[in-house]
């Protein structure tokens, strides 16, 4: 599919991290661009990739600003900015909201948290909420909400904060197949709403991760020479699956390329 | 469509006898009628001469609120309960919430283990700063609360997860703004049930208070005096008094929390 690759919209420089005297993160390097096709608008859909354990967390946390690496930097947006915490939204696994506000009220205060005053900062609720189906629970309390509505508000406001930039941790943790293809279609939606719009998605679900990302990177640690696990993950592999004609293809869990690369990902996987 | 038919009477009250069973309104009722008419009936019945009758306490209870000022007495401790519990709640709101502050840590967990000491000993030192009377009475409810409603609250708040604090965090909020949203009005439903159980401690504290600085009166320095005199359906009387009025406080602190903090109680089984 023709496509190219435009400005940098994230980037991860020699990001390392030790914690307690282990080294969790060893010079990673990252970067996503800005991918244009033409005639459509297309966000970007950024697979991580990686055994449990390996450091995803840390390295989620260091991308949005939560958490700041020994070393290395991460640098977002058009200008290239240094990362700070808002500037990257979070949807944690549990997805997490205001328990005290209603819907409407957690939306608001997101999109307040951007700078808006009280009025501009409802309406622009109110838009989120229909854009995302749920203008008809905006008077609901999060407890009163299913899983999939409370991930709908959590991606709504994590959005309206922090513009185009948003990471999910484990948005398939759990969930049946069905549910795994209407997150899918969620997050694909979500991306291509804009142009700079990027979501990250960390897991490690292979086959929702190839389904829904346009570039996979997995998350590994180097071996010595005699085998040896050497501390600190960084990324090992990646895959453009938009140049291997994977991405944005309806039905494309069922051609023969995509069960390749899920087989070949699945393969790598336990020397990661 | 015909909507269901509610389960008789009978079947719900069979349904109190099982476990996590939820009864109607209507049974409930039923069921409290009759555990009070058991209480009574076992009060009326009871085997010790010397415990006074209910009709000798409600005797009791007329004459008091007639022509001892029990109403009045009612009051002056009613009042001051509610002094103090105003201002206990916000010295031990504030310090809790000041927990998110390393430096404080120290200082409240110094001041939450004034639980383990008795207020009788206290009295001399508190008559010496607050003088006696009411300032004597109010300070000494206020200690006796402040050191339990601060070892909640301050449980509360260490019990935070650190998801929340990161969630707040990617909203871009400032630290200030992450303690305003998460630490004070994500835990304020748990403020108003500490807030409960202190208020019912602080009629608990009233009675010995009020025996200890019996200068401005008050239903504990009255329990105290018919206590003395050994008139048993008096004091009967006086409790049953503390016990209707905290009760009715009881309930008003847990409708204030349905009404300020509705999403505590959507998702309990028993609602």
């Amino acid at each position: 599919m023709i496509c190219e690759y435009r400005e940098t919209v994230l980037k991860a420089t020699n990001v390392s991290l030790t914690l307690g005297g282990n080294v969790i993160l060893r010079d990673l390097n990252l970067e996503i661009r800005d991918l244009y096709r033409p005639a459509y608008v297309t966000g970007q859909v950024v697979g991580l990739l990686g055994p449990s354990g390996i450091g995803k967390t840390r390295l989620f946390r260091i991308l949005a600003g939560i958490d700041r690496p020994d070393t290395g930097e991460v640098l977002v947006g058009e200008k290239c900015e240094p990362v700070k915490r808002g500037m990257v939204g979070v949807v944690a696994q549990n997805y997490p909201l205001f328990e005290h506000r209603t819907v409407a009220g957690n939306v608001e205060l997101a999109a307040r948290a951007a700078g808006l005053d009280r009025n501009a900062a409802r309406e622009k609720a109110l838009s989120y909420l229909q854009r995302f189906g749920l203008e008809d629970r905006a008077g609901l309390y999060p407890c009163q909400l299913s899983g999939g509505q409370r991930q709908r508000v959590a991606i709504a406001q994590q959005f309206l904060c922090s513009e185009h930039f948003v990471l999910m941790d484990e948005p398939f943790s759990g969930l049946d197949l069905i549910a795994v293809e209407q997150v899918c279609k969620l997050i694909a939606e979500v991306a291509h709403a804009h142009e700079l719009n990027t979501v990250i998605v960390v897991t490690h679900d292979i086959a929702a991760a190839v389904t829904v990302a346009d570039t996979l990177w997995l998350l590994g640690r180097d071996r010595d020479e005699q085998g040896k696990i050497i501390p600190g993950a960084r990324v090992k592999k990646s895959y453009n699956l938009a140049e291997m004609d994977l991405a944005w293809r309806t039905g494309v869990s069922e051609t023969k390329e995509f069960i390749e690369v899920v087989r070949e990902i699945r393969s790598v996987f336990p020397s990661l | 469509m015909m909507s269901a038919a509610p389960a008789p009477l009978s079947a719900e009250l069979r349904k109190a006898f099982l476990p996590n069973r939820i009864v109607s309104s209507k049974a409930m009722q039923i069921l409290i009628a009759a555990q009070i008419a058991i209480a009574l009936l076992i009060w009326w019945r009871s085997p010790f001469e010397v415990l006074p009758r209910p009709d000798e306490v409600a005797r009791a209870l007329g004459s008091l609120w007639m022509n001892q000022g029990l109403g009045r007495e009612l009051w002056i401790s009613f009042t001051s309960n509610l002094e103090a519990l105003a201002i206990t709640v916000v010295i031990a709101l504030v310090l809790s919430y000041l927990t998110v502050l390393p430096v404080m840590r120290p200082v409240v967990t110094a001041v939450s283990k004034g639980r383990f000491i008795g207020l009788t000993g206290l009295t001399f030192l508190f008559t010496l700063i607050f003088g006696g009377g009411h300032p004597l009475k109010i300070s000494l409810l206020v200690f006796g609360m402040s050191v339990f409603f601060i070892t909640s609250m301050a449980s509360v708040v260490a019990a935070i997860p650190r998801e929340k604090f990161d969630y707040a965090r990617s909203l871009r909020m400032s630290e200030w703004q992450v303690v305003w949203e998460v630490v004070v009005l994500g835990t304020a439903d748990q403020a108003i049930e500490v807030l409960r159980q202190n208020a019912a401690m602080g009629w608990m504290m009233l009675t010995m208070v009020e025996s200890i600085s019996r200068s401005e009166g008050g239903v504990g320095a009255m329990l105290l005096n018919q206590n003395k005199h050994f008139h048993l359906a008096e004091v009967f009387a006086i409790q049953i008094l503390i016990l209707i009025v905290g009760m009715l406080q009881d309930y008003g602190i847990a409708f204030t929390k349905r009404l300020l903090c509705p999403y505590s109680v959507l998702t309990l089984e028993r609602q």
